[in-house]
């Protein structure tokens, strides 16, 4: 029985095994090259100069290294993604050397961007996290909802270049240590409302001590020391303001630690359902049952703790039906050590994770996850998937073999039928370190390849270019709703030519403290026309729009009920 | 950290034999005598009781006229008590002072007879030092085994015990260095020591050395392979092919099934898993952990009404296990029985509640 005596501990270490995923032929019209899929622009050629600083501290409180997100978003409806970025600033555990600040580069079209942070006035205030972009009010400008802590601020876009902070009379403050957040639409009455996640219970003179007891040399705490706190669900008076339905709706009812969120019709009801990655407690899947009320069903979905039971740190999150069954599924990325899960949605509401037959388990082993998205980087029609990568403790390397604070990022193909794991041959980026926290995804040159921007703990943020998907043809959708909420979220668009047929969901929010250009890019890989369009907008309306006559390699914009593309 | 204490010990030996023996004795003597600190009632009666010896102690004297001229059986119940206190506390005295050969059949005495919870503790435990101290072996296991038993969470007892078996073990392992230096078992024990150290490449080595005079000999491919296994980043496929060897070697070694059988679940081969994992449950029916592990991949390929056997199996065995509650749950759950599912998710969050905390990231 020797060998025998250290079995469980064993079977827990081997959670930690590293295991080959095999080698898959790509289909012989996804016209992937070998060639770099992702170039690095540096921030000289995009203008893109500032830097994210955490304000590291001997003290090591927990927000200096989980910050900060990123957006890309058309401020100014130009038809051109700009880009936004969060910093940290004063709060009661900090205060900054030099005065910190967000950042708004506008996008001149021509590659590069300026700075128009000023201008604009979307500075920040606090100790910035992340941001969510929704038209909230419906007035065709996207507003800004900045998450901080200890308070958040929401920026109404005044439609000529400038915002203003409309917080305290919309009353989506959130006090507290709000960190991902989302925009869609619970009760189906076609206005964005705004579900923000909660860290734990947060302050200075709550802080911890964490670290080495005889050189009093601290690091991060894990966040299991810490309380939860629940998130805030907030409803869309449809007059500029907001009322905190978190205890009616039922999601107050969850003690959270909350750092991801993604907003889908996850069980095909017509109802956007929440799902909410926790850090050391379970995550959950907020059920929307109708009538304002979610229903938390996580740990009977299977998506709520490993396969021992046990919650992990779920950190970034996203949903997209990767495997095009009708149903969406669903992906977490959790501490090193831990793996992170590709749930596939084995419908009425339960999931399975399929991580490891598809060499994402063991490709994951030792990072640690958060910024993440499905996308469709080489335009094939299959969804892929991009993970962004870095351990929380800037120690960790003193503590923990094989474990690094900068990670590189991962990229994985979908041949179809199986990932694949092509970090090492899409590009010189995927070999270097990051300490990656935020991605948006954005097509900022207008090229239908959806391009990367990556926001970096105490660093400069990673814009990257897509050459892969301009090897294939593609057609990008802006779907714009009317009775539907107005950014269409939860909306289905598919596609077809010929026998062939793909579909994508308009999801809410996905990814780590950040958010995404709105439009979607059909890929169509060598296929040269798309036959026909079907957008099924959400609830209220629901309807299905049918077109053809599309063309190819441009975006379009479909407005809800017009009946026609331009 | 402290379970790796004896090895770390047994490496000790493996540097400096002559680190061991009785010099390190008399340390953890004195370092057992350092503990003897905790009897209350003592401290509660006051300096007289613990500053002198009970023989000088004239109120102790007063005490015990007393008790010996009660006339009534419940004054004698009570003087009997007393009179067992008084023994113990002589024992225990004498102990402290270290003359443990003069204390040991007092304490012998108070063992048997003291009922007061905290004196029996306090006997016990200065029993242990003394039987330590004076390389009383079969004594002090003994001592060890019933203080465990009856204070089976008690830090001090936990403590005492891990230092003394860990010395156990250095002992054996140095009459196994000395008396058969080129036997397998020493070669496998200085092995074993090198992999406590994290030294992969010279445990390799000398599992090799091991198999190359004794071909046959059982575990040392399965050790192998744990080993590949637990390298970083950890090379599955040397390690494949040592359990396999292993298998070839000893067809009973449940536990090379078993890491085979984990190997394909974490590739996601779920029926690859689940054969190993049946042939270890097989082949050692009270390898809890292959119940779960087939639970786990028989819910994974989907197969969840075949799951629930195994799964029923595990949490009969191990009811504090959240993991065996959460999988038997599902599998319930997905089989239609959902009050059988709602009851075993519940048990998952009364025995999660329970359970340490043991993860170690941030």
């Amino acid at each position: 029985m020797g060998p025998l005596m250290s079995r469980r501990t064993l079977l827990q270490m081997l959670g930690a095994t590293a295991i080959g995923s095999g080698i898959k032929v790509p289909s012989l019209l996804s016209g992937v090259t070998s060639a770099a899929a992702f170039e690095e622009i540096s921030s000289t050629a995009s203008g893109i100069s500032w830097t994210h600083v955490s304000g590291r501290s001997p003290m090591a409180h927990l927000p200096e290294t989980v910050g900060a997100g990123c957006a890309f978003f058309d401020y100014d409806n130009d038809g051109w993604m700009d880009v936004y970025l969060v910093n940290s600033g004063p709060c009661d555990f900090y205060t900054p050397s030099q005065p910190l600040r967000n950042a708004l580069y506008h996008n001149n079209r021509d590659g590069t961007f300026t700075d128009v942070t000023v201008r604009a006035g979307v500075p920040g205030n606090a100790y910035g996290m992340g941001v969510a972009v929704g038209d909230y009010d419906g007035d065709g400008f996207p507003d800004l909802y900045v998450t901080q802590y200890p308070n958040s601020i929401l920026y109404h876009n005044n439609g000529d270049g400038t915002f203003t902070d409309v917080t305290a009379k919309a009353g989506v403050a959130a006090r507290g240590w709000a960190t991902s957040a989302v925009w869609f639409d619970y009760d189906n009455d076609g206005k964005l409302d705004l579900f923000v996640c909660r860290f734990v219970d947060y302050s200075k003179t709550k802080l911890k001590f964490c670290g080495d007891l005889i050189t009093q040399e601290r690091h991060y705490c894990i966040p299991s020391i810490y309380d939860p706190m629940p998130c805030w669900l907030f409803h869309n008076n449809s007059d500029g303001t907001f009322t905190d339905v978190s205890k009616e709706s039922g999601i107050s009812r969850s003690p959270a630690k909350a750092w991801g969120v993604v907003a889908a019709d996850l069980n095909n009801d017509g109802r956007m359902d929440l799902y909410v990655t926790n850090d050391t407690v379970p995550n959950f899947l907020f059920a929307n049952r109708a009538k304002g009320h979610f229903e938390e069903v996580g740990m009977f979905a299977g998506v709520g703790l490993n396969s021992f039971g046990k919650p992990r740190s779920g950190m970034g999150v996203d949903a997209a039906d990767f495997d095009q069954d009708g149903w969406i599924d669903l992906f977490e990325a959790n501490v090193d050590h831990e793996m992170y899960s590709l749930y596939h949605n084995d419908k009425d509401e339960v999931f399975s994770d399929v991580s490891n037959p598809n060499g994402i388990g063991t490709a994951t082993q030792l990072m640690s996850g958060w910024g993440l998205k499905f996308l469709d980087y080489d335009n094939d029609g299959d969804i892929d998937l991009l993970l962004c990568n870095g351990h929380p403790d800037d120690t960790v390397e003193k503590r923990v073999e094989g474990v690094k604070f900068r990670e590189p990022i991962l990229l994985f193909r979908n041949s179809g039928n199986h990932f694949e794991n092509v970090s090492q041959r899409s590009g010189d980026i995927f070999s270097r370190p990051l300490a990656a926290r935020g991605l948006a995804l954005g097509d900022f040159d207008n090229d239908g390849a959806t391009d990367l921007l990556i926001s970096q703990n105490n660093g400069p943020p990673v814009l990257l270019r897509n050459l892969a998907g301009r090897s294939n043809h593609w057609l990008g959708v802006r779907v714009v709703g009317t009775k539907s909420n107005i950014d269409a979220v939860g909306a289905k668009i598919t596609y077809g030519c010929g026998e062939w047929q793909r579909h994508k969901f308009k999801v809410g929010g996905g990814s780590y403290l950040s958010s995404h250009d709105p439009r979607i890019v059909l890929g169509l890989g060598r296929r040269t026309k798309v036959d026909w369009l079907e957008v099924q907008w959400p609830q209220p309306s629901g309807k299905k729009e049918r077109f053809t006559d599309l063309p190819i390699d441009r975006y379009i914009t479909i407005v809800e009920a017009e009946g026609k593309w331009k | 950290m402290l379970l790796s204490l004896g090895l770390i010990r047994i490496r000790l030996l493996r540097r400096s034999p002559f680190l061991s023996g009785p010099r390190q004795l008399i340390s953890l003597n004195r370092l057992a005598a350092d503990k003897n600190r905790r009897y209350t009632p003592r401290k509660a009666m006051g300096p007289a009781f613990s500053s002198f010896g009970m023989f000088c102690n004239p109120i102790l004297i007063v005490l015990v006229i007393i008790a010996c001229i009660s006339g009534n059986a419940q004054e004698g119940a009570k003087a009997t008590t007393s009179n067992n206190s008084v023994v113990a506390e002589q024992g225990i005295s004498l102990a402290s002072k270290g003359n443990c050969r003069q204390a040991l059949p007092l304490l012998k005495r108070a063992r048997v007879q003291v009922t007061d919870k905290n004196l029996k503790y306090d006997v016990l435990m200065s029993s242990a030092r003394c039987f330590i101290g004076l390389e009383q072996t079969e004594g002090a296991v003994e001592t060890l085994l019933e203080l465990n038993r009856r204070f089976p969470k008690d830090p001090e007892v936990l403590y005492l015990t891990t230092h003394y078996y860990s010395e156990l073990a250095l002992k054996a392992s140095h009459e196994l260095a000395a008396d058969a230096p080129s036997s397998p078992q020493a070669q496998q024990l200085e092995a074993e020591a090198f992999e406590s150290e994290g030294d992969w490449d010279k445990a390799i080595t000398q599992y090799r050395t091991i198999l190359e005079k004794n071909p046959q000999r059982h575990g040392i491919h399965y050790r192998l392979g744990r080993l590949f296994l637990t390298k970083t980043p950890p090379d599955v496929e040397s390690a494949k092919k040592e359990f396999e060897e292993e298998l070839r070697i000893d067809p009973s070694s449940a536990a090379s099934e078993f890491l085979l059988g984990e190997i394909a679940r974490q590739a996601g081969q779920w029926d690859e898993a689940i054969k190993r994992f049946q042939a270890a449950a097989k082949m050692d029916e009270g390898f809890v952990e292959a119940y779960l592990a087939l639970g786990i991949s028989m819910n994974s390929a989907g197969k969840f009404s075949d799951a629930v056997s195994p799964l029923e199996t595990y949490v009969k065995m191990q009811p504090d296990d959240p993991a065996g509650h959460y999988q038997l749950g599902t599998a319930y759950a997905r089989t239609g029985r959902k009050q059988e599912a709602q009851r075993e998710m519940s048990l998952q969050q009364e025995t999660a509640a329970k359970a340490p905390r043991t993860s170690p990231q941030p």
